[in-house]
């Protein structure tokens, strides 16, 4: 064979004694096998169901597209899969709920009472983030070991409340520091059976993302405001184009962060003794996004499945697991047992916040 | 074996992990009866039917069969699992089923297509007009005023009309906006229409907007009139309000639908649906006009004729590239808009 990964691999580690077991390790990656035609089922049906039932059936439709795209992503030959409690998941929905009307109504009644809404929100959304890491984490596993997240509160108020603040009074500058502190939260406090995650990525490389991101969206604007200039003076309505344009920008700059910060994070992240490797190239991505919009729009949003496939096959097929030792040595952690009791308010109820 | 079948006991290959460990143990699932039989090296048990979950088909993914002691196996093999599934009679639930025929899936589809245009069409109006009047005032004068506001904010200016010529026209409303002997809440506003151009509108809270554009266009103060009533049958209707309602809800609806894919682009359609009072809406406010037109011993006609005249401005400057398409959304209606009430067949009573 002239492969030279495989040649690489056939010099067997334990053999060489200058060779540290760690320098060749086996690449296992990432697969993802949904397809757009089979989630599509999935996703009318639960669009259906969410529409009849007023929303309440959200909740398990969230857990059926969440098992369709954790069962077909594959890591040496075996599948993820989700646990969540729907019931679980709609508690949170109608805690969220009544979080979001409280918090417009009190604003509609007074600013007083809308500020003090403001403020109590602000103080409990922490501790319901926590929560919801603990919730997925804990509702997620491969190979019949759970997946783990055990921040404590403190984490939780410094990356969610102390850090924002700080990032608004710094007009963002400390930004990209925040979202070091955040992803490291969410890293260092994760596990994996017993076995730890870890991250390791530098804020230098956070400000080196954003920073390009940004240069790109001044770029931008400043280009298309002198090629407006001309127009504007004859007709001031050019510049109502502006938020448009604006829109386009982010929708150009989105798959880039996505991109870098993919890469970024899971490069320098470990489970253990093992590595991960990812290699989303920001221009495939990009044009993977535009090409979905543009499905998306043509077909009045029924392209959606397929291009919530599309990106996911992508970004998931990106990673690799680079194993420092066999992957069947993973055991449960103390928390084996106490999945089956039920976690205590893990699995009270999952606020749904993107991170 | 003791037992012997004419047909081998269905079986299947499959990886089964304990749930302790990540290690995956090479198994086969024999069916026995109601016993599932798991067989592999150094390894060995039996579970009734009953006590395993097993987890919906999702395609070419595993499928996996779950114990009640959280052990598990995932079977690839599909077609070994659907000849044991079929032995043991399981069958999958209907909405599984549906998901995965693409009959019904087209059905479900086309289902849901007819119920949105529905609840679009006629559910949310109907919807929108029983909650209208519970809307509470403090509300309906916020948000009037929070459009004035915006309004002032640059997009008209200052009336320049002599102050004579508002007060006549102040008069003759105050006179005219009475039902059954009682004078209807209204406040009337003179500004400068700048982009908007001759334009009246009315504020969910009754208080009227009328542009120095749509005055000069006017021959006379009964047809500024006209159009003033026009758009107090609006205000006295709460089409505004309801307009309101109607576009929150379908923003409502276009957040949480495109929400998936980017909250940016749900922001855009919301704008194209809220475009304008309904043809319903324009005829009730026609006919509240030809009625309060004709107790002032005036025409109906006179707000046939405003319209002609708005439409012809309107033309006209649509050809000018800084005019705003306000009437873009009614315009083919106009015309018999027009005829009806030059033809009398409004509805009076
Ligand atoms: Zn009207």
């Amino acid at each position: 064979m002239n492969n030279p990964f495989d040649q690489q691999a056939a010099v067997p580690a334990a053999g060489n004694p200058f060779v540290p077991p760690a320098a060749n390790p086996q690449r296992e990656p990432v697969l993802f096998s949904g397809r757009g035609a089979e989630y599509f089922g999935i996703w009318i049906v639960n669009l259906v169901l969410t529409v009849l039932t007023l929303g309440i059936y959200s909740a398990w439709a969230k857990v059926r597209r969440l098992q369709y795209f954790y069962r077909h992503t594959t890591l040496g030959g075996s599948a993820f899969d989700y646990h969540g409690d729907p019931r679980a998941i709609l508690k949170g929905r109608v805690i969220g709920f009544l979080l979001l009307l409280a918090y417009n109504l009190s604003f509609q009644y007074s600013p007083v009472a809308g500020i003090v809404v403001a403020v109590v929100l602000a103080a409990v959304m922490p501790e319901l983030l926590r929560r919801s890491l603990r919730f997925r984490a804990h509702n997620t596993s491969w190979r019949g070991l759970r997946f783990a997240f055990d921040g404590d509160t403190r984490g939780a108020y410094a990356v969610f409340l102390m850090w924002p603040l700080i990032t608004v009074l710094s007009a963002y500058l400390l930004g990209p520091l925040w979202h070091q502190r955040l992803k490291r939260y969410q890293f260092d406090c994760a596990r994996y059976g017993d076995t730890r995650f870890a991250i390791d990525a530098p804020v230098a490389a956070f400000y080196k993302v954003y920073g390009l991101a940004l240069l790109v969206v001044l770029l931008g604007i400043a280009g298309t405001v002198a090629l407006l200039w001309p127009f504007a003076a004859a007709n001031p309505v050019v510049f109502m184009f502006l938020p448009m344009l604006l829109i386009v920008l982010a929708l150009f700059v989105q798959p880039y962060l996505a991109a870098r910060l993919q890469n970024l994070v899971w490069n320098h992240t470990r489970l253990g003794a093992h590595r991960f490797e990812s290699t989303v190239s920001a221009r495939r991505l990009y044009l993977i996004t535009l090409t979905n919009l543009l499905g998306i729009v043509c077909t009045l949003g029924l392209f959606m499945p397929f291009a919530q496939i599309r990106v996911s096959r992508y970004r998931l097929g990106c990673v690799t697991l680079l194993c420092a030792g066999a992957i069947d040595d993973f055991v449960a952690g103390q928390s084996a047992d106490a999945a089956a009791t039920g976690e205590g308010a893990a699995d009270l109820f999952d606020v749904d916040i993107a991170l | 074996m003791s037992i012997s079948h004419s047909d081998p006991a269905p079986s299947v290959a499959a990886l089964y992990f304990d749930g302790r460990s990540a290690r995956a143990h090479p198994v086969t699932l024999t069916l026995h009866g109601h016993d599932l039989h798991l067989d592999g090296a150094g390894l060995s048990r039996i579970d009734a039917l009953p006590a395993v979950r097993l987890s919906e088909p999702m395609g070419q993914a595993a499928r996996i069969i779950t114990f009640a002691d959280g052990a598990h196996v995932e079977v690839r093999d599909h077609a070994a699992l659907a000849v044991l599934l079929a032995a043991s009679g399981q069958r999958d639930s209907t909405i599984v089923r549906w998901s995965f025929q693409p009959r019904a899936v087209l059905a479900l589809l086309a289902g849901l297509l007819c119920a949105l245009w529905f609840a679009w069409q006629f559910g949310l109006p109907w919807a929108a007009r029983q909650a209208a009047p519970h809307v509470p005032d403090e509300v309906v004068t916020a948000l009037s005023q929070q459009t004035l506001a915006w309004v002032d904010g640059g997009v008209m200016t200052a009336s320049t009309l002599d102050v004579q010529r508002q007060q006549s026209l102040r008069s003759a409303l105050d006179a005219a906006a009475r039902v059954d002997g009682q004078s209807l809440t209204h406040a009337l506003m003179f500004r400068s229409g700048g982009a908007m151009g001759a334009n009246a509108f009315a504020l969910p809270d009754g208080t009227l907007i009328v542009t120095d554009q749509l005055v000069a266009l006017a021959g006379n103060d009964d047809e500024v009139l006209a159009v003033l009533l026009h758009e107090l049958g609006h205000a006295r209707s709460r089409h505004g309000t309801r307009m309101l309602l109607q576009g929150s809800v379908s923003a409502l609806f276009m957040a949480w639908y495109l929400g998936d894919v980017s909250s940016l682009l749900a922001m855009a359609p919301t704008a194209l649906i809220q475009a304008g009072y309904s043809r319903d809406m324009e005829r009730e406010a026609d006919d509240f006009a030809a009625r309060m037109l004709r107790r002032q011993g005036l025409s109906p006609a006179l707000l046939a004729d405003m319209l002609e005249k708005l439409a012809a401005a309107h033309d006209k400057d649509a050809h000018s590239p800084d005019s705003l398409p306000a009437w873009l959304s009614s315009h083919p209606d106009t015309a018999e808009r027009i005829a009806r009430l030059r033809n009398g067949d409004f509805m009076l009573n």
